[in-house]
């Protein structure tokens, strides 16, 4: 499952994502597609183009009574280290494990 | 060229026979004259043949001021019907459609040089709602009429002209400043926030909204075109006139990518939020608040 300790420095970026999220949304589910390929044409990723954009799926309780906004806001905090070193853009479905039905 | 002056007016009966000239597309039944029997509904039928050939109508002179007001609505009624504007020299230079003839012209006569609105001609067919098809075929009459006399279509009417019906009307990109060289005198925090307070619904994208350079910004334009919502864009490209408005803006709004929908001076979401929200249809009761 999760890398090392000893390893992280060169987990990629979508285990490293997984890690932060996981740990700290407790997720009971927990998606992360790299769809880069999908950009590769794109302005803004032209230098580097691995890694940049993912879809994120991840069923957390702690999702409970957030709104969408405030739900995806505690993705993206979680993942700003991420966000500033080229991740550039994410798509998010962020639920509650009532809202899933699990 | 120019039309005879005909003395019968658009109403009488006397003009009552109009001509459908053949249609390539569908030869067999379409002849000169029109049975009533065939295809139409006979309501239908009834307004189509009240309607007078282009060259038959009266027209009817505009006054050159776009200050100075209509003629009278028995002229120029508020109600669907076919119309061709014609210049001084009575030549036709556009041929319309309309469900409310008198404010199109009204409409023209305010985005049209003077010069090509000297007089008009109108056809309205005697229901008050008429079926879309009597409409349309009224208007292929006349322009299938203009064009076997003169073998063009209007000036106004051909592609490409937008004198008379202007491209898609998108409104402009907001832009926070005039221009890069202007030395601002409130922090652009400032702006970014009278702007999403004094605009209900603004949406920041990459590219502007009739050409957004990123597919998520265009996913945000179409849903928000297509909900018929009326909200301003700010294209966070535009280097020019909204320099460094990207990384405030997340700052500002404490989200780090784009595109970014604010209603009521609060952040909606980006992509995956509306584009959620529009599948729940939740969208509606939102732009409403």
């Amino acid at each position: 499952m999760m890398g090392s300790r000893g390893t992280s420095a060169v987990l990629s970026r979508a285990a490293r994502m997984r890690q932060k999220l996981q740990s700290s949304l407790e997720a009971s589910a927990l998606d992360i597609e790299d769809v880069s390929y999908q950009h590769a044409g794109h302005a803004a990723v032209k230098d580097n183009a691995n890694e940049t954009h993912f879809n994120i799926k991840v069923i957390s309780p702690k999702f409970e009574g957030q709104s969408l906004v405030k739900r995806h806001r505690m993705v993206y905090d979680l993942l700003t280290d991420e966000l500033n070193s080229g991740l550039h853009a994410i798509s998010i479905v962020a639920k509650t494990p009532t809202e899933s039905g699990s | 060229m120019t039309f005879p002056m005909a003395t019968s007016t658009a109403s009488t009966a006397a003009a009552a026979s109009i001509r459908l000239l053949p249609v390539p597309a569908t030869p067999s039944s379409r002849t000169l004259r029109f049975p009533p029997i065939l295809r139409r509904a006979p309501r239908a039928l009834l307004s189509v043949s009240a309607l007078s050939k282009l060259s038959e109508a009266s027209p009817v002179p505009i006054p050159q001021e776009p200050t100075q007001t209509l003629p009278g609505e028995d002229a120029l009624p508020p109600r669907p019907g076919v119309y061709g504007v014609f210049d001084p020299a009575g030549d036709l230079q556009f041929l319309g459609i309309s469900r409310n003839v008198r404010a199109s012209i009204e409409g023209h006569r305010r985005k049209v040089p003077a010069d090509l609105c000297a007089s008009v001609k109108v056809a309205i067919p005697d229901e008050e709602t008429p079926d879309k098809s009597v409409l349309t075929n009224a208007w292929k009459s006349w322009m299938e009429e203009y064009i076997a006399a003169t073998g063009k279509a209007p000036p106004g009417n051909v592609a490409g002209n937008h004198t008379w019906i202007g491209p898609p009307q998108r409104p402009a990109d907001l832009r926070l400043t005039p221009g890069r060289h202007v030395q601002l005198t409130v922090p652009l925090e400032q702006l970014i926030d009278r702007l999403v307070k004094e605009n209900k619904v603004v949406a920041f994208i990459k590219g502007s909204r009739s050409a957004p350079q990123c597919g998520f910004s265009q996913r945000v334009v179409g849903i928000l075109e297509a909900h018929g919502v009326d909200f301003a864009s700010v294209d966070i490209l535009d280097e020019e006139h909204n320099h460094g408005l990207r990384e405030t803006l997340k700052t500002y709004s404490n989200w780090p990518t784009f595109p970014q929908v604010f209603v009521g001076g609060e952040l909606v979401g980006g992509c995956d939020i509306i584009s959620s929200m529009a599948e729940k249809g939740e969208l509606a009761a939102l732009f409403q608040k």
